[in-house]
């Protein structure tokens, strides 16, 4: 098999288990320095994922450094907007410098990567600008650049030729050595530069993989070197598991049904392919050998990783394939979106609590690569029992579907119709088009509903066929039979029949499709791959393809453009398909990636049910009226507009681990920031829950940004009267890192449910945990979920900062992050997750694909998401880069059916 | 703490006044009682979360009259009609979660080895097999309750749910009391649904042919429920005159405004007027759902919001235990409440309690340590006959709380002689 593949399997491996000491083995064999040395090293040149932004610039993936936004602006830089000179500067903008002849423009930019490149350099002439010499890094590479024009203009690419870089830091001068005749001088003395973009194109071949490291792993690096293979035979791990597994998995009582002594070749482990992953799995979490038994000695620990890895490997060869996709349907956000598009709603049918965010104007708008500095929104109440208003007469929503465990709603074999669900969708339809606001809500076919004027019964029912036709194959995303069109004419003539209005006989025909399978169901049959060894899988037909994409991106139906590119096919090209994708990207239903993708993912939901102590915690509530209201109403909003502004801006997905900025209301910032927050007023009125103008704000400490340290997320993990480490680490480990912790035991201790109770003691909350981690077992799995729990300490069970317990006690925040990187606090928990941007890229993408997808991930997605991480390290995590790759994803691409024990 | 039992009055209340006498009076002779025939026996399922407190819900003595422990109290005054059963047990697999297990595969007939996809031991639930056998007669094959009072989503399904079609296939409960009403008694907007039926039947046929085996089946469920609601609506028309006698007014509080007793309660009315009127013959009601760590209000119980699931693992604080007990009568009430009123409906020559097996039970014995072995089985009524009451039957350890559901099934007129890790039929009298 592909050497490289090969490589990259093991972080993928480890990331199905918590990863152990197998990882870092591999890490310190990765580097001739010690683990802390080249830990050090690393956060020495830190990516700064700030600076991606690709709605603007586009190209970042492809070697394009935008002057406006990844070169560094020293001296007189700075960035001009250029679309009013015309849409060819790259990003709308470039980077604009003047000076003095004899002064420099200098500048910075990072390459991943050493070797040989091409490099590029697209400049801006204009009547003011001067002559300059270019050098890279000490070295000459033009010496005499006229950016002279009469008008404001794109220069022709200059072309610098191949130069030889580094890894790390370039330095790129341009020198004003003087002006064209023609120039005038700007301001009277000087003159100016424009820099659009810098090019690199890579010239050297993709590096061997058994190459060693050429310098010290970084993040982008790292997934493409590795150890090379060892002969991964049985025979070299007979005597070891003859020596620490038989004893107890052989024989009739074998602890956990797990036996071994049939298996005496690789072939039996191939055969019993869960059972060798379950294997691997437990050694490299360090669970077995368990603790009363001999360890492991390093060496013949990684002697078994990699020969279960193998294992594993060749089994990925030889399946080849992709998990099985069950037929699903639409859950009831999908629904409102659908019904909203394929009529052309001025709105949803239905208000749904769902959709978190309640906008005073519409401000999502992606196409402009730009989010709002303000956003004025409002939420739906939180813990109140509401009851919430129709949006058209008598409509109300099906039941809501339930997340999966550790995952999202729409797994097809959660999602089943029931008579009584049946019912509620056949009332559905009919209340939707006969509220009576339906008529101007509807600003779809015009003609749809009504008859045409002074034509016959037949001309009449031609035209209504016409439209139902048109009609069905949007509702149905696929290309509708003749039989079926008449079935629905025949439908609508009966109605008419029955004495119903031409209205009304469409009306009922429409809330008839809406019940339609084929509406409510996302299915798929795929087609025969002639080429493809893979029998099973079969790559999606384009129309499929249109339908899985729109359910994805948009949460709805295709639209006209994406419909007409799965009628002619092109939809098929990974070019035109990766096309639509930008576009369905740029569009306002892009949104429904935050509402639903997001505040699934995030698991918001809980937010609503947190109830932190009433006296303990009486800033968290409100009377307004006679009811009291919870601030989680306006906290839950900050990590979805977070999302939002990385979606819109195309930037990187680490911002969610850490951003130097977040949305907050006024309201929120002093719930941060102030001793009392809300100016110590009391519980009437304390604050406003109508609607809130969120401001983007700079952050100036770093234990604030990102997701996990927002209020909402600790809030919710929290308990009534205190914080509660092991529920939210076990938030970090399934949200962040996607290793939800295994089913808790059966042996739960018993932890007071008041940290007064435990400080009384003079214990702080974490000894009092640790005093309780007796058993060995409970320990194994504790050891890593809590120390991310605890490394949130400092914020107590409503998000606010504390320095110290409420008794005085300290707060011990340290911990260590997979055996492997240790950290003091919340801010090292996230320079760790900086330095390792791959951990949380890949659960992100791993979250996303399965969402994509509408089904748990298996052992055969290992290989695919491999391949969309590397791309989405590459583009340090750029958000559209994450969606795209899973797009273009086998598993996103074909289909299999459901197949009794086909899969491990 | 005692409590008052609830009243006919909470009856009238939750369902609307006009509704209790003029049903009992009217079904008295509407001809499907039991003046010409037998009445019929029916199946009701009451469902508590996160088990019990095993030290004060197990009585020491067994047999007849045998003592009342503290958390069965409340039951004294229909313990002429109920029947408790100890020492059954479902062998827990390993692999899902302890809770989502402990509902889902509550009434499952899977033995432990039948895996669903999911990794339960599930497949069609015993009231669902019930159902199948019943449902010829009735309207309504059966009907799902749930008074799950949390509005996030914090839980899947499977902790939200004991009935189930299939492994995959749930029958999922309906929470709002106005919606069972409409349901039940809504036969007007029934009937609009009978021509859409035949077309969409028809495009599930045409989608049918084209699918893979795994996704037919997935659509089966569809096609499956096409047929079950046509059905529902034949049957339910032709008994429209005497639904329309009832004049019955759906309930007007919403649920989000109700009380933990008056939701139970509600719902509880609900089940019992549609097996008073034979609209179905098997019901569930899940009192709430499993774990959910959410803050649950327990008005007049509780001061502030409880953790129902977390105070299970803190028991071995006295205070919790004691809280934790109090609890677990609370939930004994309202299934006494429900019991008070089934035996106050005059039916034949008995009431409806004597033609009912209406069980209480969890799928967990003890929340503290999430264990499956000696479940809690309260089965209150007659059963037409078969069930003795005033007992407590101790069964051998490591009987399989099978052994009972198979002995139900058999008495709700199933034929069967194995359901999934069966041994015997265990007897009910």
């Amino acid at each position: 098999m592909n050497q490289q593949r090969r490589h990259l399997l093991l972080p993928v491996l480890l990331s199905y288990a918590l990863i152990g000491a197998s990882r870092l083995d591999v890490c310190r064999s990765l580097s001739s320095d010690s683990g802390t040395k080249a830990a050090e090293q690393q956060s020495a040149v830190r990516f700064d994922f700030h600076t991606v932004r690709g709605r603007e610039s586009k190209v970042t993936a492809t070697g394009i450094f935008e002057g406006e936004q990844h070169l560094t602006l020293e001296g007189s830089s700075r960035v001009q907007g250029m679309s009013h000179y015309g849409k060819q500067w790259s990003g709308n903008a470039h980077l604009l410098w003047d000076g003095v002849v004899g002064d420099s423009l200098e500048t910075t930019f990072r390459v991943a990567r050493g070797g040989r490149y091409r490099l590029l350099l697209q400049l801006t002439k204009a009547p003011d600008y001067g002559r300059f010499s270019v050098t890279l890094s000490g070295a000459s590479l033009h010496s005499d650049v006229d950016l002279y024009a009469p008008r404001v203009e794109l220069a022709k690419r200059l072309d610098l030729g191949e130069v030889m870089l580094k890894t790390g830091e370039q330095k790129l001068v341009c020198k004003l050595i003087g002006a064209n005749d023609r120039a005038r001088k700007f301001r009277g003395r000087g003159y100016l530069l424009g820099l659009d973009y810098l090019k690199l194109e890579r010239l050297d071949p993709e590096p061997a993989a058994k190459a060693a490291p050429e310098s010290k792993p970084t993040a982008a690096t790292e997934f493409e070197t590795g150890t090379s293979r060892i002969a991964a035979d049985f025979a070299t791990i007979q005597p070891l598991l003859k020596q620490h597994c038989l004893e107890c998995h052989s024989g009739d009582d074998a602890e956990g049904d797990v036996r071994f002594e049939s298996l005496t070749s690789r072939q039996g482990f191939l055969e019993q392919i869960d059972l060798s992953r379950r294997a691997l799995r437990a050694i490299t979490r360090g669970e077995m050998p368990p603790e009363d038994a001999t360890p492991l000695a390093p060496a013949d620990r990684r002697k078994l990783t990699t020969f279960f890895d193998s294992v594993i490997d060749e089994y990925l060869d030889s399946a080849g394939s992709v998990a099985p996709v069950v037929m699903r349907r639409m859950n009831r956000y999908e629904y409102s979106n659908a019904v909203r598009d394929l009529l052309q709603l001025k709105g949803d049918v239905f208000p749904l609590p769902e959709k978190a965010i309640r906008p005073a104007a519409d401000y999502f708008d992606p196409a402009s690569g730009h989010f709002p500095s303000t956003v004025v929104v409002g939420n739906r109440t939180l813990g109140k029992n509401q009851v919430e208003k129709h949006i058209l007469t008598g409509v109300s929503p099906f039941a809501i579907d339930l997340q999966s465990e550790h995952g999202f709603n729409n797994r097809g074999e959660e999602l089943s119709v029931s008579p009584i669900l049946l019912e509620s969708l056949l009332r559905l339809g009919q209340s939707i088009v006969h509220s009576p606001e339906f008529d101007d809500y509807c600003q779809a076919t015009p003609n749809l509903f009504s008859p045409s004027d002074g034509t016959s019964n037949d001309e009449q029912t031609k035209i209504a066929r016409q439209h139902l036709a048109a009609l069905l194959e949007r509702a149905f995303r696929s290309p509708v039979d003749g039989e079926t069109i008449d079935r629905y004419v025949r439908y609508l003539s009966s109605r008419l029949d029955a004495g119903l209005s031409f209205s009304d006989a469409m009306k009922t025909t429409v809330a008839a499709l809406l019940a339609s399978p084929r509406f409510l169901y996302i299915a798929e049959q795929g087609q025969e791959e002639e080429s493809d060894s893979d029998r099973e899988a079969k790559s999606l037909t384009a129309w499929e393809l249109a339908s899985r994409l729109s359910f994805f991106l948009w949460s709805s139906i295709p639209d006209a453009e994406l419909l007409d590119a799965a009628r002619s096919g092109e939809l098929l090209k990974p070019t035109v398909l990766e096309q639509q994708v930008r576009r369905m990207l740029e569009d306002r239903r892009s949104q429904a990636l935050a509402e639903n993708f997001a505040r699934q993912w995030l698991r918001l939901d809980q937010l609503i049910t947190a109830v932190p102590d009433f006296d303990r915690f009486p800033a968290y509530y409100s009377r307004i009226g006679c009811e009291q209201w919870k601030f989680g109403l306006q906290t839950m909003l900050e990590p979805i507009l977070l999302f939002e502004s990385v979606m819109v801006e195309d930037r990187s997905i680490m911002l969610l681990v850490d951003s130097n900025y977040s949305f907050r209301s006024d309201e929120l910032q002093s719930w941060y920031s102030a001793d009392s927050p809300f100016k110590g007023k009391d519980n009437r009125n304390r604050f406003n829950t109508f609607q809130q103008a969120f401001h983007r704000r700079h952050l100036k400490s770093r234990r604030e940004g990102g997701v996990i340290t927002t209020s909402a997320v600790l809030t919710m993990t929290s308990s009534p009267l205190r914080t509660s480490p092991i529920t939210r680490g076990a938030w970090v480990a399934g949200v962040i890192f996607n290793q939800p912790p295994p089913p808790p035991p059966d042996v739960v201790p018993e932890i007071e449910a008041d940290d007064k109770a435990i400080e009384e003691k003079g214990l702080t909350l974490r000894q009092r945990l640790e005093q309780h981690r007796v058993n060995q077992a409970c320990a194994s799995c504790h050891s890593k979920i809590d120390s991310l729990g605890f490394a949130l300490e400092n914020f107590d069970a409503v998000g606010r900062w504390r320095d110290a317990y409420r008794s005085g006690l300290p707060i011990d925040a340290s911990g260590t992050l997979f055996g492997e990187s240790q950290f003091d606090d919340v801010i090292g928990l996230k320079d760790a997750l900086l330095d390792h941007p791959e951990w949380f890229m890949r659960a992100f993408s791993e979250h996303l694909l399965a969402y994509a997808l509408g089904r748990e991930l298996t052992l055969t997605d290992r290989p695919h998401v491999d391949q969309i991480l590397n791309r989405v390290v590459a583009d340090h995590g750029q958000f559209s880069t994450v969606v795209t790759q899973i797009v273009l994803s086998k598993p996103f691409r074909h289909k299999v059916d459901r197949i009794e024990d086909s899969q491990p | 703490m005692t409590r008052k039992p609830l009243s006919r009055r909470t009856f009238l209340r939750g369902c609307g006044a006009t509704l209790a006498l003029p049903l009992l009076d009217i079904m008295q002779k509407s001809g499907r009682g039991a003046e010409q025939a037998a009445a019929p026996v029916r199946a009701a399922f009451f469902y508590i979360p996160n088990g019990v407190v095993q030290s004060a819900w197990n009585p020491t003595e067994t047999g007849v009259g045998f003592k009342l422990s503290p958390t069965l109290e409340p039951l004294a005054p229909v313990r002429e009609k109920i029947a408790l059963f100890s020492n059954l047990d479902r062998v827990k697999v390993a692999g899902t979660d302890g809770h989502a297990q402990a509902s889902t595969c509550w009434l499952s007939s899977a033995a432990p080895d039948e895996l669903s996809p999911a990794g339960y031991p599930l497949k069609k639930t015993i009231d669902q097999i019930i159902a199948s056998e019943t449902g010829r007669h009735t309207p309504f094959r059966s009907l799902e309750l749930s008074c799950n009072p949390y509005e996030d989503n914090k839980e899947s399904v499977y902790f939200d749910n004991i009935s189930w079609y299939g492994h995959g296939h749930v029958a999922r409960s309906l929470r709002d009391p106005q919606a069972v009403f409409n349901r039940l008694f809504g036969i007007q907007e029934q009937k609009v649904f009978g021509s859409v039926l035949d077309l969409v039947l028809e495009d599930a046929k045409s989608l049918n042919r084209k699918l893979g085996r795994g996704d037919r089946e997935k659509l089966g469920e569809y096609i499956e429920s096409v047929r079950t609601v046509e059905q529902q609506i034949e049957r339910v028309t032709s008994r429209q005159a005497e639904i329309d006698r009832l004049k019955l007014a759906p309930p007007t509080k919403p649920w989000q405004a109700m009380a933990r007793d008056e939701f139970i309660q509600v719902m509880g009315d609900l089940m019992i007027i549609a097996l008073r009127t034979d609209m179905t013959r098997v019901a569930t009601l899940m009192t709430a759902p499993e774990r959910w760590s959410s803050p649950l209000t327990v008005h007049g119980l509780f001061d502030k919001p409880i953790g129902h699931h977390s105070m299970t693992h803190r028991q071995g604080d006295d205070n919790v235990r004691e809280e934790l007990e109090r609890l677990d009568r609370f939930h004994v009430e309202q299934f006494t409440a429900l019991v008070q009123k089934m035996e106050a409906i005059p039916e034949g020559e008995g009431t409806l309690l004597d033609n009912m097996l209406f069980t209480l039970g969890s799928g967990l014995s003890s929340g503290a340590l999430h264990i499956y072995t000696n479940l809690p089985n309260v089965i209150a009524g007659k059963g037409g006959g078969q069930l003795a009451t005033n007992r407590h039957l101790k069964s051998p350890e490591g009987t399989p709380v099978a052994n009972l559901w198979l002995a139900l099934v058999r008495a709700m007129g199933v034929e069967a002689s194995r359901l999934g890790d069966s041994t015997a039929v265990l007897p009910l009298a």
